[in-house]
This record gives structure tokens, C-alpha cells and sequence, in this order.
């Protein structure tokens, strides 16, 4: 048999492999080919179906050649999302983490259940529901929690849609409206980082295009709101000090520093501070980082250089 | 000839006896042995003559060759020679046990020292040797089963059994979860059923979600040392103590009338399951050192009786059967079958005792000694056919970890987490400038690391040299679909990587294993459990702080009592301790002192209470 060839049917292996593509994309319920916030006996069902499909053993004695590590990564993957899903304290844990999946799962559900108890009630029963929110939203302690209410929700909409400096100003002022708001506050934690991230990520593009384009400033300036935004954005960090080169050597140390901080154990990063602590008169500063470096990687062609060149100190 | 496939077999191989069974024309069937049974006895003999004798010829003259008769050898497969079960066993078995050079159980047979693998594989070769007699070809291919609480040890120990008799294990599956395979397959049973396995020496239970023909186990549990061989040997020391009370003779000294004893115990057991009474009748059982008249025992023995004898080994397994029940979160109510296996099962107070603890009469229509082999013959089918309509998940019987600083557990996977599956956690080092780290791979539920089963170990180099808890390490375990462990251990940094596969342990003993973790300590991980130590941290935080304040207020409301002034002192003492314990930060100690701390405020409280405090 030659290499390469399988046991199975190419739509078959096709759909293998499309799936294992995908698993880290996907949440469970997606997983599942279920609705979010299914039920426990949907989550069973859909389990049963799964395993006949992609257990280990349906694929026994069969030559599956590279698709053997996909198979039991996606069963892996189902055995997870059911023992998630059909426990309930492990499906709330799991909710909390991915904010996504519950915005998806409050979406589902209130498209049918939380509507359809309002389509029984009469236009004017609806009417005084309708009068006595407003009147309770106005008392100024309801009216605080209703706001911050309104505004997690909204942040929660918005990171749905994957909006995260709608979602990030939203929490920002329902922080500010209740800064002890402990649903809020651990949103916004996890909103600012990916909101940061995302702007750190969408600065060093720019950054990267103004650098084709050979306008050094504005890849600067953007580089360094990159870093700004997310400290630990490595690159960015380096490609500061790259441009900002030995002329600056001061503040260019700096950027590198940060960098090697972000990414200690990088060889690169650690002979750009360096060569730049160089420039800027710490030797002896610059000796560590080469030593470091050194220690990193002795085989670096560069650092058997610098090695020779450091000779004298 | 393509049409015509190779044929597979289950084995259902028992303490007691041993079935072998196929699936013909889509039904499992038992294969009968050469002489016409279904059950072959697993007993292994050699004749005066040098013969080698298995199953029942070898049973029939075990009484006469008691010393050369080897039976229930499954209750020392893979286990160590200095385990209590191996040195309790020590005491009722006539055959002769020794240890081998790694801590293991050899048996002498004859002129021959053989490992229990290999006693268990003359058993599997005269069973594959039955099932070439009824196909009239080569059979290789066989699924084995196990009791489902068998280790990781035991489950490596008979694959090997298997491979010595020459045999192509397809797969180790569990006896229980084997059951519900031969009852759920070709029905279109849909629901919770519970498999009740109490053997020869074994006892399980499990509880299965079956519906479209995927048999999936939720939870299982049981005794590896609990089992008909136990009910035997409280019969016979009931026997030997009375007739030693009367004659002043101790009969399990003597190798030949111990194993009439466990022949008549076994008998009167059995007989007991119908009648309620029965006579033992031992004639010439012993005859007095310089001479006098030969003893003879004889006694009745009521079924009564028999059940007073055992009434803590049955009420154990319904013990058993409720940990499981609640770790499976089922009711008796909720469950639509309930399965009895195992010959134990005839026993009217076990049937009495599940019924009342199940609310139900079991499952009729499944033959409690074949039903195992039967599942694993249709498992062996499912294996090795394209168009199987059963898939089986099962799950780990016990808990896997490693051990960590402190002589701790970390468990990574616990029991009953369905297999395949992986699980990665971070650790970091317990030492500053630690460059190895050992990893110990540990099966069990107790939290002390020594307490459990060392599956393996690897040492993991060239970490960083940095303060502790600095440099993290990811330790992967990984579980196929066979329950075949596979550790992993890798540097997050520097990518470093080391891992193994598990297979049968050296054979350590606790006390070996205890020192090994005594002598490494400083090569041992921390548990990166940061988000606990600061619970803990916070709770204790705050224990400080009311004890702080009980503490003047204790001193008002008593002044000069002598009792006060300890308390106090110690209460100042605890503090101390507590200071101490947060710069540590370390979980153990913090646990340590929040427990201190708890006993101290509550004294406190019952003191200020009783004075009349505020």
C-alpha cells in the first residue's frame, strides 16, 4: 500500500479532515450539530450518533494512515462536549468561560421561550406590564441596576457580533455606574484583553503596511500603540526598536526590552537589546543579554560572533 | 475463501472458571470445552506423573496433589507479593507461593517457578484449543475480559497471559460492561441498565446509558478482592476453628486437608443456594502425630448460618453498588434493567439483598456464568467486522495522577472519565533552581501518593535554572480507546519533551515507593493550583483576624483562669503559625493552619459562650 492511501471512502476522509479543521473553531453545541442550549437528552442523542460515527474502534484494523491523530482528536473533542453538556455545573463553567456560547444560547432561547409568554397576555395587560417597568426603571436604586443590566447585555450583543470596543465601552461604563458588579467586572477583564489584543493585532497590520510603503512614521506610531495596547505584542515591540534603530538607541533599548520580556527565551531578541545597550554605553548590560543569548543557543551563528567581538571586555 | 473470515472468540476468563464463546450467524454462542461443558475450571495442575493437567481433570485431583494444584491464581495477577491481599492469601492457599525478584508472585508448580501470566495462559491455550476443536482451524484473534477494577497492573498482566498462549488480544474489556453487551446486543433496549457481578473473586458493578447500539458506561466500581472464594474461605474457617476448639488440631496447617476443607465448603455453599441445610462430611481428615485414632470432621451447616458468616461481604457490596449509583447520579428507580452475573448470584441472600436495595427483580433470561464471554464475543465480532452495529465507550476504573511535592496526589483524570481522552496541566517547580523533575505516574483515589499504584516514571532534564515556580511544565496524560496509559511531560518554554508509555509496574512495594518519593522530594512538581492557595489565603486571612479579636475579648470575660491564659497562649501560638504559613504559600500548609485555625475559633466561641461572653 502506498503512502498515503486509506481504508475509507474520500467523502468520508474528506469530512474527517474538514471536521478536525475545524474543532478549534467550533463550540460544543456547533460540535454537536445541535442548537445552543440544547437539552440534556438532544446532547445524548446527538452524542450516540457521534460515537457510532467517529469512536476509535469503528475505524479498528483499518488502515487510516495520517487520519489516526484527527479521529481520536475529534472523538476527544465529542467526549468533552458531552460530559460538558449534560452536566449541568460543567455546562454553566462552560458558559461563563465562552461568553460567546452563552450570548448564542440567550439568543436561541429568546427567539421562542422568553417571547411566547408575552403573546397570551391582552394589549392591555401588556400595556400596564409595560407602565409599571417604566415606573420601577425611574426609583434611582433600580433604575442604577437596570442600567448596568442593560449595558451587560448590550456589551454581551456586541461580543456576539465579535464588537469588542462596543462591548469594552459598555462594560466600561456599567463599571463605572456599579463598580462592584462582579459579572461585569470579570467581563470586562476578559473583554479588555481581547479587545486590546485585537487592537495591538490591528495596529501592527497597519504598521507592517506603512512599512511597505516606506512611511516610517506612521509604522512607528502605530507599532507603538500596538504596544501600548497589548505589552506583551513581542513583534511590535521589536519592530520599534528596529526602526528606531542605533540613532535612538536610548529609547530603542527600551522597545527590545520589552520584547525580551515578552518573549524571554527568543535569541533574536535578546541580541537586538543587546547590540542596542551596545550603542547606548551599557556594556555591562550588554553582556548579559549576549550571555544570555549565548546560553539560549550557543550554535547562533551571530553569537559565536558577538562572542569574538565581546573578547575584550 | 475471502467470504469465509477468520474466526474470533471471547473469553470470560474467571477465578473460578473460564468460558470461551463466538458470534454464529449473527448470535453469541458458547463453545463447549472438549468434554462437553460450558464452564472449564481455571485450575492448573501437575500430576505426580510430570503430567500437565487444566480445568476440570485438573480440579478432580486437586485434593490428592493439593501442594502441585494451582486455582483462583486470578486473584494474584499483577499484584505485588508484599500486598496484604497476596499475604492474607498466603495463609488458605495449599499450593505454594513464592516471590519472585521484583516483589512479584511466582508460583512453584512441580519442579517449575511460573509467573502468573504464564498460569493463566495454560488456561487461555486449553480454551483456544477447545474453540480450534469446534471450528477445526487456527483461531488467533480473542477479546479477554477483566474485572472492571482491575488496574492498569492486572489488565497488562493478562494482555501478557494472552500473548504467551499464543493468542492475538484484539482487547482487555470489563466484565460488567461485557455483560450488558450481550444482553443489550440485537435488542433495541434504549436506558440506564446496572450490571451486578459478584464472581469467584471478584465483585463489580456498573451502570450503562444504553440506546442505538452504543453501549456507553457512566460509572463503575467494585472489589477486586471480594468475591465466592471469600464466602468459601468464612466457611472454612468457621470449620477449622471448631474442629481445632474440639481437637486441639489445626487443619489449615495441613496443605491436603485444607483443600478438602475449600472442597466442602464450596459444595456446602453451593447446596445452600437451594436447600437449607447441608451436612459436611470429612472423614480421615486428620491423623495425630504418634499415632492414635484418625479425626473425622462432620458438621451441619444451616443456611442460616452461612449467611451470619457472610453478612458483611454482602452487605459490602450493596455498599458498593450505592457509591456508584451516586457517582452515576441514577436512582434504583431510574434504572430500566438490572443484570445479575457471576455464580454468587445464585446465593438467595445476594439476590434478597439487591432486589431490596434495587426495587426490582433482575433481568431473567441471562445465564450469570456465560453472559461475559457471551459480550466479549460480540465485542471480539464489533472489532473486527466493517458493518458492526455496537460501539463501546468505556471508562477508567480509577483515578491517574501524579505525584507532587508534599508526597501528594494531583489527579489529572479522574474515575469513571470515559476513554478515549486527553487531559494537559501545568505544574511548576517545588525547589529554586531545580533542573529535573520527576514524573510519577499514579493510579488510585487516595491522596497520599504512596498509597496508590505506581503505573511508571520518566525524569524530565534542562529545565531553567530559575526561583521556584517559575519554570512550567505541562504534563499531558493520554488514555486510548484500549485504557492504555501514555504520559508526557514537556517544558513550556523551551519545548523540551519527555514521555512514556505505561506498562506493568516494577513491581514496587508501598514502603519502596514511599521512599523513592522521600528520597526525590526535591525533584517533585508543585501543583499550580495558584487560584487555591489564594482561597485558602484569603480564608485564613480572615480566621486571623476573628481569632484577633476573640482573643482580648476571651481575656475580659476570664481574667485569671489558668485554662484562659493556655488558651490564650495557644491561640497566640496558632497565629504564629498561621504568619508562617502564608509566607510558605504553599497549599498543604495553608490547609494545615486553616484547620488549626477553625478548631481554635470554635474553642474560642464555646468559651466566650459558656462565660457568658458578649
Amino acid at each position: 500500500m502506498a503512502d498515503g492511501t486509506v481504508d475509507l471512502e474520500p467523502g468520508r476522509v474528506q469530512e474527517i479532515t474538514d471536521l478536525d479543521g475545524r474543532l478549534e473553531r467550533i463550540n460544543h453545541f456547533e460540535l454537536l450539530g445541535l442548537q445552543p442550549g440544547a437539552t440534556h437528552d438532544e446532547v445524548r442523542a446527538a452524542f450516540r450518533e457521534l460515537s457510532r460515527k467517529y469512536h476509535p474502534d469503528r475505524f479498528y484494523g483499518k488502515n487510516v494512515g495520517v487520519l489516526k491523530p484527527k479521529i481520536e482528536r475529534i472523538f476527544k473533542r465529542i467526549v468533552e462536549a458531552n460530559t460538558t453538556l449534560t452536566d449541568p455545573g460543567k455546562r454553566e463553567a462552560y458558559l461563563a468561560a465562552n461568553p460567546f456560547v452563552r450570548a448564542a444560547v440567550k439568543a436561541a432561547s429568546g427567539s421562542n421561550a422568553a417571547l411566547a409568554p408575552e403573546r397570551d397576555k391582552s394589549p392591555e395587560e401588556q400595556a400596564r406590564d409595560a407602565e409599571r417597568r417604566s415606573r420601577l426603571a425611574r426609583h434611582p436604586y433600580l433604575a442604577r441596576v437596570s442600567r448596568v443590566q442593560d449595558l451587560i447585555t448590550k456589551a454581551r450583543e456586541a461580543v456576539a457580533k465579535g464588537e469588542y470596543s462596543q462591548a469594552f465601552q459598555s462594560l466600561t461604563q456599567a463599571t463605572q455606574i456599579d463598580d462592584k458588579h462582579v459579572e461585569a467586572r470579570t467581563m470586562l477583564l476578559d473583554v479588555r484583553q481581547k479587545y486590546e489584543s485585537m487592537r495591538a493585532e490591528t495596529d501592527f497590520k497597519r504598521a507592517l503596511e506603512a512599512i511597505d510603503r516606506g512611511d516610517a512614521t506612521l509604522a512607528l506610531q502605530a507599532l507603538k500603540a500596538a504596544v501600548t495596547a497589548n505589552p506583551k505584542h513581542h513583534e511590535a515591540a521589536s519592530k520599534v526598536a528596529q526602526l528606531l534603530g542605533a540613532a535612538n538607541a536610548k529609547e530603542a533599548s527600551l522597545y527590545a526590552q520589552k520584547a525580551v520580556d515578552a518573549a524571554p527565551r527568543n535569541v533574536a531578541y535578546r541580541l537586538q537589546l543587546g547590540r542596542l545597550l551596545l550603542e547606548a554605553g551599557a556594556k555591562a548590560l550588554a553582556k548579559k543579554q549576549f550571555e544570555e543569548a549565548a546560553r539560549l543557543d550557543p550554535n547562533h551563528p551571530e553569537v559565536k560572533k558577538q562572542g569574538k567581538s565581546m573578547w575584550p571586555f | 475463501m475471502a467470504a469465509d473470515r477468520e474466526p474470533v472468540i471471547g473469553i470470560d476468563l474467571g477465578t473460578t472458571n473460564s468460558v470461551v464463546a463466538t458470534v454464529h450467524e449473527g448470535s453469541p454462542v458458547v463453545i463447549k470445552n472438549r468434554a462437553g461443558q460450558s464452564l472449564t475450571p481455571s485450575v492448573v495442575a501437575i500430576a505426580k506423573t510430570g503430567k500437565q493437567l487444566v480445568g476440570a481433570i485438573a480440579k478432580r485431583q486437586a485434593i490428592t496433589n493439593a501442594v502441585d494444584t494451582v486455582f483462583a491464581s486470578k486473584r494474584l495477577i499483577g499484584r505485588k507479593f508484599s500486598s496484604t491481599q497476596v499475604q492474607e492469601a498466603l495463609g488458605v492457599l495449599p499450593y505454594r507461593v513464592q516471590v519472585g525478584e521484583h516483589d512479584d508472585v511466582r508460583i512453584q508448580l512441580a519442579d517449575k517457578q511460573l509467573s502468573l501470566p504464564e498460569i493463566a495462559a495454560l488456561i487461555l491455550k486449553e480454551l483456544k484449543l477447545d474453540a480450534e476443536a469446534h471450528f477445526g482451524r487456527p483461531v488467533r484473534k480473542a477479546v479477554i475480559t477483566v474485572p472492571a477494577y482491575f488496574n492498569d497492573g492486572q489488565r497488562q498482566a493478562t494482555k501478557d497471559a494472552g500473548r504467551i498462549a499464543g493468542l492475538e488480544v484484539l482487547r482487555i474489556i470489563n466484565e460488567p460492561t461485557a455483560a450488558a453487551l450481550a444482553y443489550g446486543f440485537g435488542k433495541s433496549v434504549s436506558g440506564k441498565i446496572a450490571v451486578f457481578d459478584l464472581g469467584g473473586g471478584t465483585f463489580d458493578i456498573s451502570v450503562l446509558d444504553v440506546g442505538g447500539g452504543v453501549f456507553d458506561v457512566i460509572a463503575t466500581g467494585g472489589d477486586t478482592y471480594l468475591g465466592g472464594e471469600d464466602f468459601d474461605n468464612r466457611v472454612i474457617t468457621w470449620l477449622a476453628q471448631d474442629f481445632a476448639k474440639e481437637h486441639g488440631v489445626d487443619l489449615k496447617k495441613d496443605r491436603m486437608a485444607l483443600q478438602r476443607l475449600k472442597d466442602a465448603a464450596e459444595k456446602a455453599k453451593i447446596e445452600l443456594s437451594n436447600g437449607r441445610e447441608t451436612q459436611v462430611n470429612l472423614p480421615f481428615i486428620s491423623t495425630p502425630e504418634g499415632g492414635g485414632a484418625a479425626l473425622h470432621l462432620q458438621k451441619t451447616l444451616t443456611r442460616e448460618k452461612l449467611e451470619e458468616l457472610c453478612r458483611d461481604l454482602v452487605e459490602r457490596c450493596i455498599v458498593l453498588c450505592d457509591q456508584v449509583l451516586e457517582e452515576a447520579k441514577v436512582k434504583p428507580i431510574d434504572l430500566k434493567e438490572m443484570i445479575l452475573v457471576g455464580g454468587m448470584t445464585r446465593m438467595p441472600r445476594v439476590q434478597e439483598a439487591v432486589k431490596q436495595y434495587f426495587r426490582r427483580d433482575p433481568c431473567k433470561g441471562v445465564h450469570p456464568d456465560e453472559v461475559v464471554a457471551l459480550g466479549a464475543a460480540v465485542q471480539a465480532q464489533a472489532l473486527t467486522t466493517t458493518d458492526s452495529d455496537v460501539v463501546l465507550l468505556d471508562v477508567t476504573p480509577q483515578s491517574l495522577g501524579v505525584a507532587v511535592a508534599g508526597g501528594y496526589v494531583r489527579r489529572l483524570i479522574p474515575r469513571n472519565t470515559t476513554v478515549p481522552m486527553s487531559v494537559t496541566e501545568a505544574f511548576t517547580t517545588s525547589k529554586d533552581n531545580q533542573q529535573t523533575v520527576k514524573i510519577m505516574v499514579l493510579q488510585g483515589e487516595n491522596d497520599v501518593a504512596h498509597q496508590n499504584e505506581l503505573l511508571g516514571e520518566f525524569i524530565l532534564t534542562g529545565l531553567r535554572e530559575a526561583p521556584r515556580g517559575q519554570v512550567n511544565v505541562d504534563v499531558t496524560f493520554d488514555v486510548n480507546a484500549e485504557g492504555i496509559v501514555s504520559v508526557s511531560a514537556k517544558d513550556r518554554e523551551t519545548g523540551l519533551h519527555q514521555s512514556i508509555q505505561v506498562t506493568a509496574s516494577g513491581g514496587l512495594t508501598e514502603d519502596e515507593l514511599k521512599k523513592i518519593l522521600d528520597e526525590q522530594a526535591d525533584m517533585l512538581l508543585e501543583a499550580r493550583s495558584d487560584e487555591e492557595v489564594k482561597g485558602k489565603s484569603t480564608e485564613l486571612n480572615a480566621l486571623m483576624r476573628e481569632l484577633a479579636s476573640l482573643i482580648p475579648q476571651l481575656e475580659k470575660s476570664a481574667k485569671d483562669s489558668q485554662f484562659t491564659h493556655d488558651a490564650v497562649e495557644k491561640a497566640h501560638q496558632a497565629l504564629l503559625a498561621a504568619k508562617r504559613a502564608l509566607e510558605t504559600n504553599t497549599l498543604p500548609e495553608l490547609t494545615r493552619s486553616h484547620d488549626a485555625l477553625t478548631r481554635t475559633v470554635g474553642l474560642f466561641k464555646g468559651m466566650l459562650s459558656r462565660f457568658g461572653g458578649p
